[in-house]
């Protein structure tokens, strides 16, 4: 009997043990005076606001992390670096733009519980593997340059639910450049080049798919390693194909050898290679050299009449702050990640009367999520109920200059394409 | 009798057969496949064999290194390649000012020395340095510290390189007479894919003299013969040994400065994946054995450049040349599966037995 009674009510106690634990899945948390159904970050009186940041701000793609990190800490200058009460600091993360670095920043960045809110990454490869590991950890994400249309899909996933985007989505970009190659240049026979990268690979599909519907033809549809240096078989093949253009939206490395070794390519001399903003920067005028003269970029518009009414004030600030002008097109998608942070943490935060601040993170995220008509310096943000927030004036530019020290988006590269906005 | 060998033919002997016969008939089929597609004129073709052999060339340099050093010490060197970055990066900063000047243009020959000297010297003192503080502590320790070592070594030149002169890339200068488009046999070539060639064939010439026709060759193979024994006639095996690092960064430096011409860029990470592919060159041909070196390089170089073409787009494989890297690092499983000593290499094991 004695035995019997010990296993009942050790499993009783098993039962009871496990209900708990499960229903304790479902429970909110209660921090101070809030609750909240995922995690209440809790500042003390004095104590920094913390937001994380993860970009590519090494390697051939700095320029592209860089200029969105240092987007975002204008927008945190034009704060007064302090945000509900609370001194900002930031946490400046490393992705690397690929995989690995992004899953390292994000592990780094979850680890780190004070973390509010990560403003990044530059690059899709580093987003998609760092948001769900952020968001596993309560932290919510606004991408400032990862456009890959996996990230704000429908069929994105619970694990993505904490991601936005103040960027355009790849989408719009590969529809856009197979309207302007068809209509406006009139070309029928496209080749194509992507690196294997979630976004280079995602837009030139997008890309060849519109293209194909508006009757042209994708004569050649490659694709190489990130790491190549030598690119002429590649070309030899593409060569062979007789295309009226090549659109390789690739980042900087790959990039530059393409521009450099076309013209060895007999038959390719004249055929116009056409890139996106994911090499844009002084990086590829350094990198490409003379070869760069002609080069056309696909991007969205960067000059400061097609950005939202603050966008020239805080180019000035950017220049006062970093000695330089804009290294690249997506310092403004930084200071408005930034902005639509600050602005969702503003309304959710609760500051109680010893100085101690609360923020609910659900909140936070649902605040961000239901951003409408923000008067960005990129423009009007509006978010969708995917995190898709960008604002998009497609456009296409070109190099008119190789010297790096020339790089004034606008006039070095120029726009070509449209005449106006 | 034959019967009783039949007996022996294990499961792993048939498996290891099915493979090479799928291989080749792999590779056979996606050739004839090509062939028939017809896709590439004649001079395509050659110009695709053109890009390999200058590729192989470079890498054939940097295997020199490796081969080396691996048939005096049994050591794999693997910060060879950042050796090899640290010459290409130095000297681009001869070569800019040059070119810029015009003297690069004008006294082509006289630059061109002095470019490869700069890197010459760079590679081989930093190959020395790394010979002195990671290698030779190690020495008679038999464990991974030395390899360990080494890829430490190799961390250290990129972020070293990184720290100094920053993470961007820098565009090497445009030399006229190298883009000058030649005729040869009716077919075009830009003058660069010739020199690097001729180049890299005439270094290992020299190489190949040096090791088998001076004293100092003789006590080379002397010591990746036995050590000891060469150390009990006398040989002062340090002495060999720096020597050897010095000549495997000489080649490095060369190798380093022909890539840069080629591919006209610089920055910090260039060496980790040439030097990879050198590596691979090496066991390809054999380890610790020069002329096989030579030859790994040379038929890596083609086979990465010719393969997607020949094998890859005749299979209808679309946008083949993303697996460039994978027909290279097969054929390198290939070649250490059933021919584990490389192509060119000895049966050390045995004949030293």
């Amino acid at each position: 009997m004695k035995p019997s009674f010990f296993l009942k009510s050790l499993a009783a106690v098993s039962i009871v043990a496990v209900g708990a634990l499960a229903s304790s899945a479902a429970w909110a948390v209660k921090v101070g005076p809030v609750e909240d159904p995922i995690r209440v970050v809790k500042i003390a009186k004095g104590a920094p606001i913390v937001i994380a940041t993860y970009h590519v701000i090494s390697g051939a793609d700095t320029a592209l992390g860089l200029d969105a990190q240092r987007g975002a800490v204008v927008a945190a200058d034009d704060l007064g670096n302090k945000l509900v009460g609370h001194p900002i600091k930031f946490m400046h993360e490393d992705d690397g733009c690929n995989a690995e670095g992004g899953q390292t920043a994000a592990t780094k960045i979850a680890a780190n519980q004070q973390v509010v809110v990560a403003i990044g990454g530059a690059c899709s490869s580093a987003t998609r593997p760092a948001a769900p590991i952020l968001w596993k950890a309560g932290i919510p994400d606004v991408a400032t340059a990862a456009s890959s249309p996996v990230l704000t899909a429908p069929d994105r996933g619970p694990s993505y639910d904490g991601l936005l985007r103040i960027v355009y989505n790849d989408l719009w970009a590969g529809r856009e450049v197979a309207n302007w190659a068809y209509k406006v240049r009139g070309y029928k026979r496209a080749a194509t080049i992507h690196d294997g990268s979630p976004y280079a690979e995602k837009l030139v599909r997008v890309f060849q798919e519109n293209f194909k519907k508006l009757g042209g033809e994708i004569v050649s549809d490659e694709a190489i390693a990130p790491n190549d240096t030598d690119m002429r078989p590649v070309l030899t093949k593409i060569a062979t194909s007789k295309p009226d253009f090549i659109y390789a939206p690739t980042f900087v490395g790959a990039t530059s050898y393409l521009i450099r070794q076309k013209k060895e390519i007999p038959g390719l001399e004249k055929v116009a290679l056409i890139g996106s903003d994911a090499s844009m920067g002084a990086q590829l005028m350094e990198a490409a050299g003379k070869d760069l003269l002609g080069f056309e970029i696909s991007t969205t518009a960067m000059e400061p009449e097609a950005q939202g009414p603050g966008y020239t004030a805080m180019r000035e600030k950017y220049k006062k702050m970093f000695g330089e002008y804009p290294i690249q097109g997506f310092h403004g998608n930084g200071y408005d990640a930034m902005m639509l942070a600050a602005n969702a943490i503003k309304k959710v935060a609760i500051t109680e009367k010893d100085g101690t601040t609360y923020i609910p993170i659900k909140a936070l995220r649902d605040a961000m999520f239901a951003t409408k008509n923000m008067q960005g310096v990129t423009g009007k943000i509006t978010c969708d109920q995917y995190g898709d927030c960008g604002v998009y004036n497609f456009a296409i530019y070109q190099y008119t200059n190789p010297d790096p020290k020339t790089l004034e988006p606008g006039k070095n590269p120029k726009r070509i394409y449209p005449d106006k906005f | 009798m034959n019967l009783e060998r039949l007996k022996q033919v294990t499961y792993v002997d048939v498996t290891l057969w099915l493979m090479r016969a799928a291989v080749i008939l792999l590779v056979i089929a996606g050739t004839i496949g090509s062939v028939i597609k017809d896709r590439y004129t004649t001079e395509q073709w050659v110009s695709m064999v053109m890009f390999g052999l200058t590729i192989g060339g470079i890498y054939a340099l940097i295997a020199l290194g490796y081969t080396m050093v691996y048939g005096i010490l049994r050591l794999i060197n693997f910060a060879h390649g950042d050796i090899f970055m640290t010459g290409a990066f130095t000297a681009y900063f001869v070569a800019a000012p040059l070119a810029k000047s015009g003297f690069l243009d004008e006294y082509l020959i006289v630059g061109m020395v002095l470019i490869s000297l700069v890197a010459m010297t760079v590679c081989s003192c930093i190959a020395l340095i790394v010979e002195r503080i990671c290698y030779r502590p190690f020495r008679s320790v038999r464990s991974l510290a030395p390899l360990i070592c080494a890829i430490g070594a190799s961390f250290f030149l990129q972020h070293a390189f990184r720290g100094m002169y920053g993470s961007s890339v820098r565009a090497y200068p445009d030399v006229r007479w190298f883009d000058v488009v030649v005729t040869i046999l009716g077919f075009n070539f830009p003058r660069i894919q010739f020199v690097v060639v001729i180049a890299a064939l005439a270094s290992m010439y020299a190489l190949y003299l040096i090791v088998h026709k001076t004293k100092m060759g003789t006590a080379m193979r002397a010591v990746s013969e036995d050590r000891d024994a060469a150390a009990l006639m006398g040989i002062d095996v340090n002495k060999v040994i720096i020597f050897t690092f010095v000549l495997g960064g000489s080649t490095a430096g060369i190798g380093g400065v022909l890539y840069a011409f080629v591919f006209k860029q610089v920055y910090f990470f260039m060496g980790f994946f040439p030097g990879i592919k050198a590596f691979s060159a090496a066991v390809l041909g054999g380890i610790g054995n020069v002329p096989g070196a030579m030859l790994g390089g040379f038929f890596l170089g083609v086979v990465e450049s010719l393969g997607p073409a020949l094998f890859l787009d005749g299979l209808g494989i679309v946008a083949p040349y993303q697996l460039r890297d994978l027909i290279a690092f097969t054929m390198l499983v290939m070649v250490l599966i059933f021919r584990p000593q490389g192509i060119l290499g000895e049966r050390l094991a045995r004949q030293r037995a």
